[in-house]
């Protein structure tokens, strides 16, 4: 056999080396690549829709805020109707991305703008508080990123106010909760696909420092928050609050408790949170997740995974692969699945529509991967569901006056189409866990995770 | 004056006190209006790969229930034109696609709906009765009284008249229950029958459709006189 050619269908080295990504790599170890058919771009022929669009504001312009900014310029319903931060240099940054945005420095004119029906919180964890209650009293929908506060008793008062905020949307940036490859799998996985779950892992490395610089020592101290305990809640609480969710999601399972530890190993300044930790979350029924990040190291970057005794499945920005055991039972589709053979692993393919699909390597495919990230789709879920939630708000007073106000409540909760996403109870259960881990980093003591840590009162 | 302006107007006066006599002998008309919670539209269609269903929970509107209109249980009706307004609506964006067990179907398929019912510029489905006929009384205290229905449907912003049954249930404490279905043509409304394009192919919407509608209507009651001290 030439040795450019593997077993599989003409695959070869050199379609490996020019592939070069991670989806090629996990196909050569025998994944199954999973995915979704998602709404993509319509085809020739198809209605074209004309998005309602959503007059937004964005709250917060680092380096998560300026990723928002560019999904929020790929969504069609997308307004972007003023930016906000008290960094200038941040707004001048952002202000080729928002063309026709009103910038500010100061979130209160925002508020008071009747126009603009929704807010995205994208500050420092420790500002989240502040703005979000102040954005809810003024009747808008708000999306706050994840961990919604450094403390618990924030987290909740952030909660309740969502919670009796019955005509507003809250959504917390707990974006895969949003994603439609995680939701295309979530029934695939909660039918027992995998067997006995067992294990989960995860890991965030990407070699960064974390730090900016300023002129201005003060400005240096307010850009550099995640590098101080007193304003973050380090690696656990910002980065690793996804993928435990996310675990905690698929498997429908609560986590009852955590371990961890940090060191700081590689970036010795003065920052005094760890640049590397490792926790494991214990979750019920023997299943255990561990996690690891670092800023030190960017090898293999971000993914996570599931094991179970009858397959594995690897998650990779939004696609997913599957890798079955051998003695696995069949589940009857395998029959029509491509398969691939690739070292040691058989990988099976399961693609939605794979008759008419194009080929998953194609570079339509492979944009539409990249530029439709869960972080799109959560932006777009949001906005989505809080012109929902609007219209059907103003359709609901006008059909039957504003006097009632828990049947308009009920309407709202009962009679709307919302697009997934995680909401005020999800947004703060995942603060809860990303706090505690963080606890555990920074007193070496394993936490069981109370029960009542978890209710909303 | 002369006497021939005298007699004129003596008649007009005469003519005038009669009209005025007689509009204030009229009975006024008894006004119900639309209340959340106990309504339903349905929509149902077809298609070369299965049947869908439409869902909404708003109806706005109201109806004015003129004498001899049954607004009681068991209330003695006879055969034959009533007399009565409504005007009622549909907000386009409060119906959403379900499947046959009610649970949400599509927002890709809403979409495409709102679309096709031009949403943004038109965005409610309107209804005006022109005529209801009672065919015959109800044959127990619980049994709805049936009519026939015209009116004017408008969607997508055209108009058609319409003729369907509607079955009239007074519920007692001034509620009514107004039933009633009918079937028209998506095309009758200049709407092309949608055809979205999935992995599986064309899909080929048919141009019939049915509509399903309950709908219960109140007189708002009258608050309670305080009482003095």
């Amino acid at each position: 056999m030439n040795e450019n050619e593997s077993d599989a269908l003409g695959y070869n080295r050199r379609d490996f080396i020019t592939g070069g990504s991670i989806a090629t790599l996990m196909t050569m170890l025998g994944g199954v690549e999973l995915f979704a058919q998602t709404n993509a771009a319509p085809e020739e022929g198809a209605t074209k829709i004309t998005p309602v669009k959503v007059k937004v504001a964005l709250i917060g312009l680092g380096t998560w805020g300026r990723e928002i900014l560019n999904s929020l310029g790929r969504l069609p319903q997308a307004d972007v109707a003023a930016i906000c931060d008290t960094y200038p240099p941040f707004l001048k940054r952002c202000a080729s991305a928002a063309p026709g945005a009103a910038q500010t420095g100061d979130y209160q004119t925002i508020l008071a703008n009747k126009e603009i029906k929704t807010v995205i919180i994208a500050t420092p964890t420790d500002k989240h508080k502040e703005i979000a209650l102040a954005a809810l009293k003024a009747g808008k929908h708000v999306y706050c990123e994840a961990p919604l506060a450094n403390t618990v008793d924030d987290a909740r008062a952030i909660a309740l106010a969502a919670k009796a905020a019955k005509q507003l949307v809250f959504q917390a940036g707990l974006q895969m909760r949003s994603d439609p490859q995680r939701h295309f799998l979530l029934p695939f996985i909660r039918s027992g696909a995998l067997g006995k779950s067992v294990m989960a892992r995860a890991q965030w490395h990407k070699k960064t420092s974390w730090r900016a610089t300023s002129s201005s020592p003060e400005q240096e101290k307010a850009l550099n928050w995640r590098l101080s305990q007193a304003t973050s809640s380090g690696l656990l609480g910002e980065m690793g609050i996804h993928p435990i969710d996310q675990a905690g999601w698929l498997l429908n399972l609560h986590p009852v408790a955590v371990s961890a530890a940090g060191t700081l190993a590689f970036w010795k300044d003065d920052r005094d949170v760890p640049d590397s930790v490792q926790a494991v979350v214990e979750f019920p029924a023997g299943v255990r997740m561990i996690y690891d990040a670092t800023l030190a190291n960017s090898f293999d970057g971000e993914y996570e995974m599931l094991y179970g005794s009858d397959a594995a499945i690897m998650m990779r920005e939004n696609k997913a692969w599957m890798f079955k055991e051998v003695d696995s039972p069949l589940l009857g589709w395998e029959v029509y699945a491509t398969k691939v053979q690739f070292y040691k692993e058989t990988g099976i393919a399961l693609v939605m529509g794979a008759s008419k699909a194009p080929p998953a390597n194609t570079a339509a495919v492979q944009e539409e991967a990249l530029t439709r990230t869960p972080l799109y789709h959560a932006l777009g879920n949001f906005l989505r569901n809080a012109e929902a939630v609007g219209t059907a708000t103003k359709d609901f007073i006008e059909s039957f006056g504003a006097d009632d106000a828990d049947a308009l409540a009920e309407h709202l909760a009962k009679n709307i189409h919302r697009q997934p996403a995680a909401g005020y109870l999800e947004g703060y259960q995942a603060t809860v866990t990303g706090l505690k881990a963080n606890e555990a980093v920074r007193t070496g003591q394993r936490i069981i995770l109370q029960p009542e840590w978890y209710e909303l009162s | 004056m002369k006497r021939s302006t005298l007699l004129v107007l003596a008649a007009g006066s005469t003519v005038w006190l009669l009209t005025a006599a007689a509009l204030q002998a009229a009975e006024p008309m008894a006004r119900y209006n639309s209340k959340p919670g106990d309504l339903k539209v349905r929509i149902e269609g077809t298609s070369n790969i299965h049947d869908w269903q439409v869902e909404g929970k708003l109806i706005g509107g109201y109806l004015e229930a003129g004498p001899g209109f049954p607004t009681e249980p068991g209330q003695a009706v006879t055969p034959g034109k009533l007399e009565a307004h409504v005007e009622a609506y549909i907000p386009v964006r409060s119906l959403t696609s379900v499947e046959k067990d009610g649970r949400p179907y599509s927002t890709a398929m809403d979409d495409i709906m709102y679309e096709k019912l031009l949403a943004q510029a038109n965005s409610k489905i309107l209804y005006r009765l022109t005529e209801l006929v009672l065919k015959e009384a109800p044959k127990s205290k619980d049994a709805p009284y049936v009519c026939d229905a015209k009116g004017e449907l408008v969607v997508a912003g055209v108009t058609n008249t319409i003729s369907m049954p509607v079955n009239i249930l007074p519920v007692g404490d001034k509620k009514i229950k107004i039933t009633g279905s009918t079937s028209v043509k998506m095309t009758s409304f200049k709407i092309e029958p949608p055809a979205p394009k999935i992995a599986l192919g064309l899909i080929k919407t048919g141009d019939d459709v049915k509509l399903i509608f309950e709908w219960t209507v109140a007189q708002k009651k009258a608050l309670p006189t305080p009482a003095s001290n």
